[in-house]
């Protein structure tokens, strides 16, 4: 692919060496450091010190001890929660944007991406001192009449953590769900109109079909980062979020039990990968039926 | 992370301007420090006397200072703090290198009790000096006067059920076993038994009802404080949140806990991997200075070890931090008790 681009025929003597790289970074970068923490996955440590003999007690531990699995469960249940969230607010948005015209729809889509732009930690701090029992949300809410007494209900808890991380992932799922908007050839739209459909059958058989591809990778993408994510759990997540992401970041600071921590990162990398495979089969089959 | 970065960033800001001036073509001494240990002022001034530049890296936790000097096997940085509780860890994994006390004029010059560093428990091993007594503070108890009536005199207050939501705990397990201990009456919080770690575990688990949240910085207690409805907080941070909540108009004061306090005393330690073990001991040196380890009380509101300082009330009972039995199984435990739903 690189040789065959390029015009100067000199570059056709590098194009064994450019895909050698092609294939070498990927492998150096990403494949080994996979590799690698996959073996030590399979060590043990003893007093502080990684003791480099196969083991699999790690595993053993993480589906015989009464504390990983539940948490684990909560963690992808909680990531669920939040990928759900985020497509019923993204969706609506996105499609919002395809109703405007040029300029305005891509000016807007750049304001709503800008939150990315920001410190990840200043927005978690942020949003912290929006959701406390004296923060802006509960004011509001006591100012408007609407509750009469602070509410402790998204206050250090797991829905303090759903909020935070709907907010911090909705670009990611914004901006697929548009793109894959945007792709809909608006004469299948007319043809829907003139053959007599309304707007919510057009909506219902056209529309929200071809846009499922999007919703697809959306979904996967802020699935595969909220349960990536410890930070937010640890700064929002008070006594009673305690999630994955939270134990294995432990095993690496507090515990210095890498090996262990290992073995917790395959767990969740087979989720991942799981999320991500479904993501892109379900995108694909009705991506290929137009 | 990217906080620490934007500190790192303020660091080296500092440390440009000290290079433009010094010219230094060696190698930066690269410090591992807490906050408030090598402020932008002091490196700068530093970097101007020595002409050795610095780049200094932040930490938050015993632990992660651990996870960073082991992980490097100390080729990472040249000179870093550790508490004398921490320190013969590093000793005994050959992290560390002996200090050379005839380098730093000004350790003559420390208060009584820090100046024969042999007879600070935990700083020396086979006759070698390890670590130099740098800052310390005790690890009491902060309460909301118009709260919590009348004053507390111990940790037990927190498990009022009074405050039920309204205590701020640290989250540490090491720490929350030995304070606990104590609570609890046992001797020697940093060798628990199997049945007093059971005891101690339930316990925590109790403690954890009490609590709204688990915070790692004295910020984070902070904003957490002016943001909800807090009466307590452990304060692992001590003197130095006391202060910074005074400063916003909070009123809050501080106890030592009668049944003992743990106290913690930092050490300046030179790595196994150090680059130029000369600039270390300089560095270290400049810290024990009088203005330097002066304007760290005024600063912080620690103790320091060269001027007195308000900080350690002559009548309250301080338990230095040591070793304890066996961290791995209290940071297991913690995991443990932060999972109960």
């Amino acid at each position: 692919m690189s040789g065959t681009g390029s015009p100067q025929p000199l570059n056709g003597r590098w194009s064994p060496l450019v895909t050698v790289l092609a294939f070498a970074l990927p492998a150096i970068f990403v494949l080994a450091p996979l590799a690698i923490f996959l073996v030590y996955s399979f060590f043990s440590v003893d007093q502080g010190q990684i003791v480099y003999a196969p083991t699999l007690a790690n595993y053993a531990r993480f589906f015989t001890d009464p504390v990983f699995l539940p948490v684990f469960w909560r963690t992808i249940v909680l990531c669920l929660s939040v990928a759900a969230i985020s497509i019923l607010l993204a969706y609506p948005t996105a499609y919002f944007l395809t109703t405007l015209e040029g300029r305005w729809r891509y000016a807007l889509l750049m304001l709503l991406m800008v939150p990315l732009l920001m410190s990840y930690v200043i927005k978690i701090y942020a949003i912290r001192s929006i959701l406390g029992l004296n923060g802006f949300l509960n004011k509001a809410l006591v100012a408007l009449g609407i509750i009469t007494e602070p509410s402790t209900l998204f206050v250090f808890n797991m829905n303090a953590i759903l909020l935070t991380l709907t907010l911090l992932l909705i670009p990611f799922a914004i901006l697929p769900i548009f793109l894959a908007l945007e792709r809909i050839p608006q004469v299948l739209l007319r043809a829907s109109d003139d053959l007599g459909a309304t707007g919510l059958q057009t909506f219902l058989r056209i529309t929200l079909p071809l846009s499922m591809p999007g919703v697809a990778s959306a979904a996967s993408f802020v699935f595969v980062l909220a349960i990536g994510d410890f930070l937010t759990p640890q700064m929002v997540g008070g006594i009673s979020g305690f999630t994955f992401g939270r134990i294995l970041y432990s095993q690496f600071g507090t515990a210095f039990n890498w090996p262990f921590g290992a073995a917790l990162s395959v767990a969740l990398a087979v989720v991942v990968i799981l999320a991500i495979l479904a993501g892109e089969r379900f995108g694909r089959n009705r991506g290929t039926s137009h | 992370m990217l906080l620490k970065k934007l500190l790192l960033g303020i660091a080296g800001v500092g440390l440009g301007i000290g290079l433009m001036a010094s010219s230094a073509l060696a190698a930066n001494l690269r410090v591992l420090a807490w906050d408030g240990y090598a402020d932008a002022d002091w490196v700068k001034e530093f970097t101007a006397e020595s002409g050795i530049g610095v780049d200094v890296v932040f930490i938050g936790s015993d632990d992660e200072i651990w996870a960073k000097i082991k992980g490097s096997e100390g080729q990472d940085f040249d000179v870093f703090a550790v508490n004398t509780a921490q320190l013969q860890r590093y000793i005994k994994a050959d992290l560390v290198t002996p200090i050379d006390l005839s380098k730093l004029p000004n350790q003559k010059d420390t208060l009584p009790r820090f100046r024969d560093i042999t007879k600070v428990s935990g700083d020396t091993k086979d006759g070698k000096v390890y670590g130099v007594p740098f800052c310390f503070d005790s690890i009491g108890l902060i309460y909301d006067t118009d709260k919590v009536k009348p004053a507390p005199t111990s940790m037990s207050v927190l498990w009022d059920p009074a405050y039920k939501g309204k205590v701020l705990a640290y989250d540490n397990g090491e720490h929350n076993f030995s304070f606990t201990a104590l609570t609890l009456g046992y001797k020697d919080p940093f060798n628990l038994s199997a049945e007093q770690m059971a005891a101690v575990k339930a316990k925590l688990v109790e403690l954890k009802r009490n609590v709204l949240s688990f915070y790692t910085t004295a910020d984070e207690a902070q904003q957490i404080y002016q943001n909800n409805d807090v009466a307590l907080i452990w304060a692992n941070y001590g003197q130095q949140q006391v202060k910074a909540l005074q400063k916003i108009g909070a009123h809050v004061a501080y106890i030592n806990p009668s049944e003992g306090a743990l106290a913690w005393l930092d050490n300046w330690v030179i790595s196994k991997g150090v680059r130029d073990k000369d600039a270390a001991e300089k560095w270290i040196d400049f810290m024990l200075s009088k203005k330097v380890s002066g304007a760290l009380s005024e600063r912080t509101g620690f103790g320091n070890t060269v001027v007195e300082s308000s900080s350690a009330g002559s009548n309250d009972k301080l338990v230095w931090l040591n070793n304890v039995e066996d961290p791995t199984k209290r940071s297991d435990l913690w995991n443990e008790i932060k999972a109960t739903p």
